[in-house]
């Protein structure tokens, strides 16, 4: 960690401080990405839900008919909507494998005893197996990804 | 919380099967198909199946935002509001989603 000779310096980043990814540790991008992830797939599952219930005609539909399935088919089934699967295919295995990671932590699983609260305040309770964890769950994000896109693609 | 847990560890299993069937375990090109869906949606277990993974994903994803607005702002109005927003939207969306799958099974 940097040493603070001059502490008014470290701490007056402003904005420029927002676009630094060291300003917060992992645990933290992890949380801030749950929750974007998460409303980001909420978005995507409505969306769903709307494009699949033209296999029964849409909103004003009264059972399954080709036609429309056709029609909402030439909309999503191209290039562009495959790009968006693969990009919800990433965001769903990170939400996923992190929410897991969330579920082990709230178990105990992972976490270390905690330690003497000194400089550089590194929490010893959450070094290791929980911060594996995390860039476990990005892995599995791009490999789901990568999987989405041979998939679609390939 | 505990809806949140328990709903994600139903939604990763049912999420994950959804994802192999439509595919890994049938080429996605059929799987998307008009008479490969309207096949699947009438054998009873996968229809159920679908609802029970629409409640899962719709139920944890409205309830997710519950919480993330709970911890935005704390104000009875605002609470109350809150959950009220939380049970129409689910409802509303699992509605019809079910209405989809009512209809794909017994319409037409």
């Amino acid at each position: 960690m940097k040493s603070t000779e001059s502490g008014r310096e470290e701490n007056s980043r402003g904005v420029r401080g927002w676009l630094n990814p060291y300003h917060y540790n992992l645990e933290r991008w992890a949380y801030v990405f749950q929750r974007v992830t998460g409303v980001a797939i909420l978005l995507y599952v409505l969306g769903h839900l709307g494009d699949t219930s033209f296999f029964v005609g849409g909103p004003t539909g009264a059972g399954p008919s080709e036609s429309s399935w056709k029609f909402i088919s030439g909309i999503v089934e191209n290039s562009f909507g495959h790009l968006i699967l693969v990009l919800v295919a990433l965001v769903v295995f990170f939400h996923g494998m992190n929410g897991i990671r969330l579920i082990l932590a709230e178990l105990g699983i992972g976490i270390r005893k905690p330690s003497a609260i000194e400089y550089p305040y590194e929490p010893k309770s959450l070094r290791s197996f929980q911060r594996y964890l995390v860039w476990v769950a990005i892995a599995v994000a791009i490999a789901a990804a990568a999987c989405a896109w041979l998939i679609l693609f390939g | 919380m505990l809806v949140q847990y328990a709903t994600a560890v139903a939604a990763v299993v049912l999420v994950s099967i959804h994802l192999l069937m439509q595919g890994v375990v049938t080429p996605y090109a059929t799987a998307i198909s008009y008479g490969n869906i309207l096949s699947i949606y009438r054998n009873g277990i996968y229809a159920v199946f679908l609802e029970l993974l629409l409640v899962v994903v719709l139920v944890h994803g409205f309830n997710g935002v519950r919480i993330i607005l709970h911890e935005w702002k704390q104000s009875a109005p605002w609470s109350s509001w809150v959950d009220a927003g939380t049970v129409i939207a689910i409802v509303a969306s699992v509605g019809y989603g079910t209405r989809t799958l009512i209809l794909a099974v017994f319409g037409g």
